[in-house]
C-alpha cells in the first residue's frame, strides 16, 4: 500500500519539483488575472493565447499543448469556452473546470439540429461560454480556481488564504458598481455586435440583442443591413462593440442613430490595466451613455 | 578418447534416431524448468503490478475478469460502467479515477483508452517521440513498437470489437507519435492513446462535413451523404465532436488512487452494498487468490510432469537397449578384433553420455533464452 499512498503523494506534489515555481496554465484572461492575484509572484501564470487571436476559438500548437501538459494546474472555464481542450490530451489530476458548479447557471444558445443515418435527430446544445462577464459568477469561479491552487500547490495555501478575500472582494464591488451604474438603461434594448453578453446582460438586467460581426472588422452591406432591422424592430440606440471598430464603421453607426461603445469582454489581456479597472472604466462608459 | 570418438561417429552415422534423442532428452530436462522459470515470472509480475494498483472499479461481476482486463489488457473483460462512475470518485475528493477504455484492438495489440494520469500512475517514460496531444494520437508500448516495426509517424488503424461487429465501429487511424521505454509489463504489448480517442472509435465521436449546407437564397438542407472522417487531421479535428451527455459514455474500468489510506477505506466501503452495480476491487487480493490456485494447478503439473519424464526416460532407455540389441553384430565384431567387455561398456557409457551432454547443452540453451526474455514472455501470456 506504501507505493500507491507515494504515488498519490507524488501526484499532489505534481511536478512542482522540477520548477522554480509552479505554473498554472489558463484558457483567458479572467482566469489569468485571478490565478495572477491569487498565486502572486510565488507562481508562473501561462497565458499561452497570442495577442490578437480570440482564446474561444484559438488552437494551440503541439508546443503549447506540451507546454500546458506540464503545467501544475490549468484552469478551464467550463461552459464549452475553448473548444480545443475538448480534443486535447490533458491529465485531469491537474485541471480545474472552474465553473462546473455554476452550470446551473448556465445560459444555453441555439443549436442546429439534425441526423445521421438511422441514429435519429439530434442537436449540439451550445452554452454560452462569457461568464465572468457576470461578476458574481466571476467570483464563484475565483473560489473554484483557489480551491484548485490550494490542493495542488500546499506550499501556497496559507498565501491563497491570504489573499482570496481581497480578490472576492474586488469583484464583489465591481458587481454592486455594475447593478447602480446600469440599471438605467434596464427596460432599453442594446445591440451588441457578437453574441458575447449573454451573462453580463442577465446579471444586471440588460436587454442585449447580438449580431455576428467579426470584432474589428469593416462589416459588409448585408450585415448593415441587419443592423438596420434590427434598430427598426427593437428601436436601440445603442451599439457595443467588442472591440475598436474602423473610424467608418463607427460614423455609419452614428448614421443610424447609434451610439457606439467599446465594451471589450477581456478574453484577452488589454493592453493596459487589469480585469477589474478595465471593466468597471467600461460599465460606467456604457452606463454614461444616453 | 578412442571412445568418445568412436561413440560420436556412431551418433553422427546415426543421426536421426541421435537427432531424436537430443530433442527429447533435452524437452524433458527443459520443460520443467521452463515451466518454473515461466511460473515464477507470472507469479511476480502478477503481484507486483497487482500491489501498485491500489483499487479498481468496475462492473459487479467476476473480480478476476474486471482485475485481468483492467491491471494486465487481457482478453477477459468485465461488463463496462460509465464515465459517471469515474465522476463520482473524482467528486468525493478521495482519490484520482485513471478511466480506461480497453474494448479495442490494434495489430494483435489491445488499445488502452486512458488520461495522461495513467503515465504518470505507472512511471511510463517516452523514450522515442513525444507524449500524444490531441485526438487521434497514440503512443507504443515497446515490444508492440519492435514488433510491428513502427514509430513516431507511423499509424496504425483500430479494429472492431469482435469479428462478428462488423458495422458496429468505425475503423480509425491513429497516428503513432511515441514509443514507451520498455518495463516488462503489459504497459509494453499495449497501444495508448487518450481516451476520447477510444469513444469515436466506439462512434460515440465524431467528425463529418458540414451536415447543413444553406443555398443562395438562405435554406438550409440537410446533405443526403454525410463524409465521416477516419483519420484525425489538423483540417478536421475542429468537426470533432461527441454526442449525448458525458457521463454516459462507456469505460472497461477505472483505476483508483486514494490519496491516503483512509480515503481508500471510505472509498472501499461506498461499494460493499451488493445492489450496487459497481464494485471496487483490491487487485492484490485478487491476485493472490489467483496466484494460490496458479501454484495448487503447478503443483499437479510437476507430478504429471515427473510421470511423463519417467515414462519418457524410460522410452529413452529402451530405445538404447534396441539400438544395442540391434548392434550385437557389430559387437561381436568388436569382440573378435580384441575389444575387451569394458571397452564396449565405455563405448555405450560415451554415447549416453554425448546424448546427455548434448541435450542438457539444449535445455540449458532453452532455460537460458526463457529466462532472458522472461519478462516479456510474462507479458504476453498475461496480455491473453
Amino acid at each position: 500500500m506504501l507505493k500507491p499512498l507515494a504515488f498519490a503523494l507524488a501526484v499532489l506534489a505534481g511536478a512542482a519539483s522540477a520548477q522554480d515555481r509552479p505554473v498554472v496554465a489558463t484558457v483567458n484572461y479572467p482566469l489569468a488575472w485571478m490565478a495572477e492575484r491569487l498565486g502572486g509572484d510565488a507562481i508562473e501564470v501561462l497565458f499561452p493565447v497570442p495577442e490578437g487571436r480570440d482564446p474561444s476559438f484559438w488552437r494551440p500548437g503541439l508546443s503549447d499543448i506540451a507546454a500546458i501538459q506540464q503545467a501544475d494546474l490549468i484552469a478551464l472555464n467550463g461552459a464549452g469556452f475553448a473548444a480545443w481542450t475538448t480534443r486535447a490530451s490533458l491529465p485531469r489530476s491537474r485541471l480545474i473546470d472552474t465553473s462546473s458548479d455554476l452550470s446551473g447557471a448556465f445560459i444555453a444558445t441555439q443549436s442546429v439540429t439534425h441526423s445521421h443515418g438511422e441514429d435519429g435527430e439530434h442537436s449540439h446544445t451550445g452554452t454560452a461560454s462569457y461568464t465572468w462577464l457576470d461578476f458574481e459568477l466571476a467570483a464563484g469561479q475565483a473560489q473554484a480556481l483557489a480551491a484548485a491552487m490550494q490542493r495542488r500547490m500546499p506550499d501556497l495555501s496559507d498565501q491563497v488564504a491570504e489573499t482570496l478575500p481581497a480578490l472576492l472582494a474586488d469583484l464583489d464591488a465591481l458587481d454592486s458598481h455594475a447593478r447602480e451604474a446600469l440599471a438605467a438603461l434596464q427596460g432599453t434594448t442594446i445591440i451588441a455586435t457578437h453574441p458575447r453578453y449573454q451573462y453580463f446582460a442577465r446579471a444586471y438586467g440588460l436587454d442585449i440583442a447580438a449580431l455576428e460581426w467579426e470584432a474589428g472588422a469593416m462589416p459588409g452591406e448585408a450585415q448593415w443591413q441587419d443592423l438596420q432591422n434590427m434598430v427598426t424592430d427593437t428601436g436601440a440606440a445603442l451599439l457595443i462593440w467588442e472591440a475598436e471598430p474602423p473610424r467608418e464603421a463607427r460614423d455609419r453607426a452614428a448614421e443610424m442613430g447609434l451610439a457606439s461603445v467599446i465594451f471589450a469582454p477581456l478574453a484577452s489581456r488589454p493592453a493596459s490595466g487589469d480585469f477589474v479597472s478595465v471593466m468597471r472604466a467600461q460599465v460606467t462608459d456604457l452606463a454614461g451613455r444616453p | 578418447m578412442n571412445a568418445l570418438f568412436l561413440a560420436f561417429a556412431h551418433l553422427r552415422w546415426t543421426w536421426a534416431r541421435s537427432l531424436l534423442l537430443v530433442v527429447v532428452g533435452a524437452l524433458i530436462l527443459s520443460v520443467p524448468l521452463v515451466t518454473q522459470v515461466l511460473l515464477r515470472g507470472s507469479e511476480e509480475a502478477l503481484t507486483r503490478r497487482a500491489e501498485v494498483t491500489p483499487l479498481v472499479l468496475g462492473a459487479r461481476g467476476s473480480q478476476l475478469d474486471l482485475v485481468m482486463g483492467a491491471v494486465y489488457f487481457s482478453q477477459d473483460r468485465a461488463q463496462p460502467v460509465t464515465r459517471a462512475a469515474e465522476d463520482a470518485v473524482w467528486d468525493s475528493g478521495l482519490a484520482l479515477p485513471i478511466p480506461l477504455h480497453t474494448a479495442f484492438q490494434t495489430n494483435g495489440a489491445r488499445i488502452v483508452g486512458t488520461s495522461l494520469d495513467y503515465f504518470d500512475f505507472r512511471g511510463l517514460q517516452i523514450a522515442e517521440g513525444r507524449q500524444m496531444a490531441l485526438l487521434g494520437e497514440a503512443v507504443l508500448g515497446a515490444q508492440v513498437a519492435d514488433r510491428l516495426g513502427l514509430g513516431p509517424g507511423d499509424t496504425v488503424v483500430s479494429a472492431p470489437e469482435n469479428l462478428f461487429d462488423l458495422d458496429g465501429v468505425y475503423p480509425l487511424e491513429l497516428q503513432i507519435t511515441g514509443v514507451l521505454a520498455a518495463t516488462g509489463t503489459p504497459d509494453d504489448e499495449a497501444v495508448f492513446t487518450d481516451v476520447k480517442t477510444t469513444w469515436i472509435i466506439a462512434g460515440i465521436g465524431h467528425g463529418h462535413d458540414d451536415v447543413v449546407t444553406p443555398d443562395a437564397a438562405g435554406n438550409v438542407t440537410a446533405n443526403a451523404a454525410i463524409t465521416q472522417f477516419q483519420r484525425i487531421t489538423p483540417e478536421n479535428i475542429d468537426s470533432f465532436h461527441f454526442h449525448g451527455a458525458s457521463g454516459d459514455y462507456p469505460l472497461s474500468a477505472v483505476l483508483v488512487a486514494p490519496y491516503d489510506t483512509r480515503s481508500g477505506t471510505i472509498l472501499r466501503g461506498r461499494y460493499l452494498d451488493p445492489e450496487n452495480p459497481l464494485q471496487m476491487t483490491v487487485p492484490a487480493e485478487v491476485v493472490a487468490g489467483l496466484v494460490d490456485r496458479i501454484f495448487r494447478i503447478a503443483a499437479l503439473l510437476d507430478a504429471v510432469t515427473l510421470v511423463i519424464g519417467i515414462a519418457a526416460l524410460g522410452a529413452i532407455g529402451l530405445s538404447l537397449f534396441l539400438a544395442w540389441s540391434l548392434r550385437a553384430p557389430e559387437i561381436e565384431t568388436a569382440r573378435r578384433l580384441g575389444a575387451g567387455r569394458f571397452m564396449i561398456l565405455r563405448l555405450a557409457f560415451a554415447e549416453i553420455a554425448l546424448l546427455l551432454i548434448l541435450s542438457a547443452g539444449i535445455a540449458a540453451g532453452l532455460v537460458t533464452l526463457v529466462t532472458m526474455n522472461g519478462d516479456s514472455l510474462v507479458a504476453w501470456i498475461l496480455a491473453l
